[in-house]
């Protein structure tokens, strides 16, 4: 335990990756977006949605490959082993993400009493996704930023194992999963099925559906983690 | 006594490659070892898995009476300095910081000295320091971390004489203090061969050699004078190596000379010469495939 906070603690070192990058992509995609919409105001003060708050979940995929990437074969050589250089890891995404969830919740909070920054921008809150209560957006802000790290993760170990054409491979793999799994419900014409379950799901079942997901991703990395060599 | 490092049967193969081949090694706990041989013979492998970088495909090592492989109680007490070693994006000072996080013996005295006699720039990124700025920062961390078994992979890659000499005085002055088994790879094998109480020679993934350095100097003599005189006195002895220029020869025996032999050699008129322990190993893994029976008889 005392080395997985060690290895969280040298996963900090360098800010660029957790802190510095994913919070100056939000500020800027931010001040853009807000920047656009001042001078494009939605017609009649009608509300703007854009869907940047995006950019910050796409910034947590790099930040999750880079803590891998970069940081482990340094943290081996200091004697860490995989499962302690991974648990720390792991333990530190999950820390950051319900954090930045907070950040976010408070962000969304601020939008609404500001009525959306004064323009009715919708930028931190998100039809369905973000839009109940602040805990309910806390908890799936943290568990979708979570599952980002985690599959960020997933890619960092896969590109340090097998190198690019690995990790060409590991998305390759990944796309064609999903291709087939959209051809396995049109061939059973369970396309009906599919859309009545999505469209009666509530937002507090998919965030735990995504959490689901989230922790096949980290078992996933840890299973390939194990025989990592350096 | 436990060995500090065992490896038994060691193998591992790559690719249509056999990088060690049955390796079998116990390095006793408490001694500087020196592990040689050419660019490709198997050092880095061998110690990349005695340090759990990577696995073995058959046979088994272990270290301080435990496999390494994700022991965490093995690793705490273990360093390991590459050569190819790949930094993060940190500034010295973080490196340094970071590493002592993980050894529970770590001396930041040291480590602080070390910085300083190097002369390493401490706000400079490790990524943008020459190489063998990045071999000294290696250093620093591997004698601070006082870790009981201490593997140095070519140390002074690149690093300056002035550097070097500070290397070794500080290793010898740290392992009177607080001694530890030191296994340490390099090419410089004259400069190192003060430090070496034994000497592992590998060469295509085979240890060729193992014995205790002391054994080594003295152990092969370089014989020169007139060729007739050579083949006299070389007669019914191993020889490693001859060469003739014109009536000239000169030819590496094997084994001790004892006073006799001296005072023949004398009146022979031929100039003795110990070998070197780096002539040693240039004799020893240098030779060609094809004439392995002659160089076991080392």
């Amino acid at each position: 335990m005392k080395t997985w906070l060690s290895v969280a603690r040298y996963q900090l070192t360098d800010r660029n990756v957790f802190v510095i990058q994913p919070w100056v992509v939000l500020a800027l995609d931010f001040l853009i977006i807000l920047v656009i919409v001042a001078q494009y105001p939605g017609r009649h003060g009608q509300a703007v949605y854009v869907g940047a708050l995006a950019g910050i979940y796409v910034v947590l995929i790099v930040t999750g490959a880079l803590s891998i990437a970069r940081q482990l074969p340094f943290a081996l050589a200091l004697g860490v082993s995989r499962r302690s250089f991974y648990a720390g890891t792991a333990l530190l995404a999950l820390a950051v993400a319900a954090v930045y969830g907070l950040e976010l919740t408070v962000l969304q909070l601020i939008e609404r009493g500001t009525g959306g920054w004064g323009l009715n921008l919708h930028f931190f809150r998100v039809p369905y996704l973000l839009a109940g209560p602040w805990y309910l957006s806390w908890l799936t802000s943290f568990v979708g930023l979570a599952l980002m790290l985690a599959w960020g993760m997933w890619f960092g170990i896969v590109y340090r194992r097998w190198n690019l054409a690995g990790l060409l491979s590991f998305i390759a793999v990944q796309v064609l999963a999903v291709v087939a799994v959209l051809l396995i419900i049109g061939g059973a014409h369970a396309w009906h099925g599919v859309s009545r379950f999505f469209t009666t799901l509530t937002i507090g079942g998919l965030t735990g559906l995504l959490a689901l997901l989230t922790v096949a991703l980290l078992a996933g990395g840890y299973a390939t983690v194990r025989r990592l060599t350096v | 006594m436990t060995p500090a490092i065992s490896a038994a049967g060691l193998t591992r193969r790559y690719r249509g490659q056999l990088a060690l081949d049955h390796v079998s090694l116990d390095i006793e706990p408490g001694s500087i070892t020196g592990l040689l041989g050419r660019n490709g013979a198997g050092k880095t492998t061998f110690m990349r898995i005695v340090a759990g970088h990577e696995f073995a495909s058959a046979g088994r090592v272990t270290v301080l009476g435990a496999s390494p492989v994700e022991n965490e109680t093995v690793l705490r007490q273990m360093v390991f300095v590459r050569e190819d070693q790949s930094y993060p994006d940190l500034r010295v000072r973080q490196v340094v910081q970071a590493a002592s996080w993980f050894y529970p013996n770590w001396s930041h005295d040291l480590a602080d000295a070390l910085l300083g006699e190097f002369n390493l720039p401490l706000n400079r990124k490790v990524k943008k320091l020459s190489r063998g700025m990045r071999s000294a920062v290696g250093n620093v961390i591997g004698l601070a971390a006082r870790a009981e078994v201490t593997l140095f992979d070519e140390p002074y890659a690149g690093l300056d004489p002035v550097s070097r000499q500070l290397f070794y005085d500080r290793l010898l002055a740290e392992y009177a203090e607080h001694p530890r088994t030191v296994l340490l790879s390099t090419h410089l094998i004259d400069e190192a061969a003060g430090l070496f109480e034994r000497v592992v020679v590998i060469d295509r993934g085979r240890i060729v050699l193992n014995t205790a350095a002391d054994d080594l100097r003295g152990a092969a003599t370089s014989v020169s004078g007139p060729a007739i005189a050579v083949a006299e006195f070389t007669a019914g002895r191993p020889v490693w190596d001859r060469r003739r220029i014109a009536s000239q020869e000169s030819a590496v025996v094997a084994g001790t000379l004892d006073e006799t032999d001296r005072a023949r050699a004398a009146a022979l008129h031929l100039h003795l010469e110990p070998l070197t322990l780096q002539q040693v190993v240039v004799q020893v893994a240098g030779a060609p495939a094809a004439s392995p029976q002659e160089r076991t008889s080392a």
